[in-house]
């Protein structure tokens, strides 16, 4: 992390859950593997968080905020995100993604970063899907946030959102929840370490996942969004 | 003395602000969506143009009744879901609902009027002043005489404070004119109703009040 206490504390406020992205209303298919009884208890969660991490984050959404973070100009950035749609099968991911990413991208419109008002506006005008890792990798960089800061950033942000989650659907304890946060720096690490891959050459691996969340669409009660 | 040439705006100048956008809040059972059932047919039979954006906690449920009502088109309802922290979206991280608000302005744009009810709370949560122009709080009797006396923020802070269910008072042996008391003691300058909402009464002096204060018309 910078020496800068200006950029720390930029990486401190953008990384932190208390900066508004509508993040809260998704569990990533965390709500129905609970209902489906595959994640029971908090070395579920756990473990179902390090499979995402490996099998979708690292060598999918990473790559992804990547190339939106040096993206040159909005077209291409736009080009990516209609990769990126294209990749995501479940409904429910893919929908969420863009609902998560246009929450954020608002709060940085209004907040003037850099670009993000422009982005948006092609975002609303169908010009662009607005996928939460493009419109990450966007924003971090206009927040002026290095790109290894802003994957570090993005990583801690997709943990804590299911930690989060996890926790009130009833599945790990405040407490628990932190233990496995700190274990799972590891995961993280070893994420942030792989070789980075370009957009065209991302891939995600995480079926029981998405099979979950495809079920998520039919379930009667339920408190996320995916 | 102004004349034609210095008050004439370009009409590219003019930006338009969107529909007025009021909150409903309030606990479980309380009364909102019913609060919504009665406003919505009289507002738009005065000619508001409206639409609903509902925050249900584990169902849909909500975002339903309306939209299988009768009582307004169902594409003009929408619900956000809220992840179990139902005053998260509606105060700390409102985007959710504010891209909905947004979802609706485009889809009808001449919209005068959104309603955001929030899910079934406490009497602790309270809206986000960048998510609405103006809030209720709805209470009632059934859920205690008490509340009022209580003070909670949604009480205290919202711009118009609905007691609901007043008919139930003498079943629950709620003392209507303590509430009453505790209500004005708790509110002070800012105005609280009372109604029942499945007789419509109180309903016309909420609806006055939305436009005085909210529609700037009356």
């Amino acid at each position: 992390m910078s020496a800068d206490p200006g950029k720390f504390l930029a990486a401190l406020q953008h990384g932190d859950s208390f900066f508004p992205s509508g993040g809260v209303a998704f569990s990533l298919g965390l709500e129905a593997l609970r209902d489906d009884r595959r994640v029971t208890d908090a070395a579920g969660v756990e473990r179902m968080i390090a499979e995402q991490i490996a099998g979708r984050w690292a060598s999918c959404d990473r790559a992804f905020i990547a190339a939106a973070h040096g993206a040159a100009d909005l077209d291409s950035l736009a080009t990516i995100d209609y990769r990126l749609d294209a990749m995501t099968l479940a409904r429910e991911l893919r929908e969420g993604s863009r609902r998560n990413g246009a929450a954020l991208l608002r709060v940085h419109a209004e907040l003037g970063t850099p670009r993000a008002a422009d982005y948006r506006a092609l975002v609303r005008g169908d010009a662009a899907r607005g996928h939460l890792p493009i419109v990450q990798g966007l924003v971090l960089s206009g927040a002026g946030l290095e790109l290894g800061e802003a994957l570090g950033i993005a990583a801690h942000a997709f943990t804590v959102g299911l930690l989060a989650a996890a926790l009130r659907l009833g599945l790990i304890g405040h407490v628990g929840a932190q233990a496995a946060l700190k274990r799972l720096h590891g995961v993280i690490t070893v994420a942030l370490s792989a070789p980075l891959p370009a957009p065209e050459d991302a891939h995600a691996f995480t079926p029981l996942t998405e099979i979950a969340v495809m079920r998520h669409e039919t379930l009667s009660g339920r408190l996320f969004a995916n | 003395m102004r004349t034609e040439a210095t008050i004439r705006i370009a009409p590219s100048a003019v930006k338009r602000i969107g529909p007025a956008r009021v909150g409903i809040g309030g606990p479980v059972g309380s009364g909102k969506t019913a609060l919504i059932e009665a406003l919505v047919p009289r507002l738009i039979g005065q000619g508001y143009d409206i639409a609903v954006v509902t925050n249900d906690i584990a169902t849909r449920e909500d975002a339903e009744r309306l939209q299988k009502s009768g009582l307004i088109a169902p594409e003009r309802v929408v619900g956000v879901e809220t992840g179990a922290c139902p005053h998260t979206v509606i105060r700390e991280d409102p985007t959710l609902n504010l891209e909905a608000v947004d979802l609706l302005d485009r889809r009808f744009p001449k919209l005068d009027l959104v309603i955001v009810e929030s899910g079934g709370d406490n009497l602790a949560s309270t809206f986000s002043l960048d998510l609405v122009d103006y809030w209720l709080f709805v209470i009632d009797i059934a859920g205690g005489g008490d509340i009022p006396r209580k003070r909670g923020p949604g009480v205290l802070q919202c711009d118009l404070l609905v007691v609901n269910k007043t008919d139930l008072a003498p079943h629950v042996r709620v003392d209507m004119d303590a509430v009453r008391r505790d209500v004005a003691k708790a509110r002070g300058p800012k105005p609280a109703l009372f109604t029942n909402c499945l007789t419509g009464e109180g309903i016309d002096a909420v609806i006055a009040e939305l436009r005085r204060s909210v529609l700037l018309d009356a």
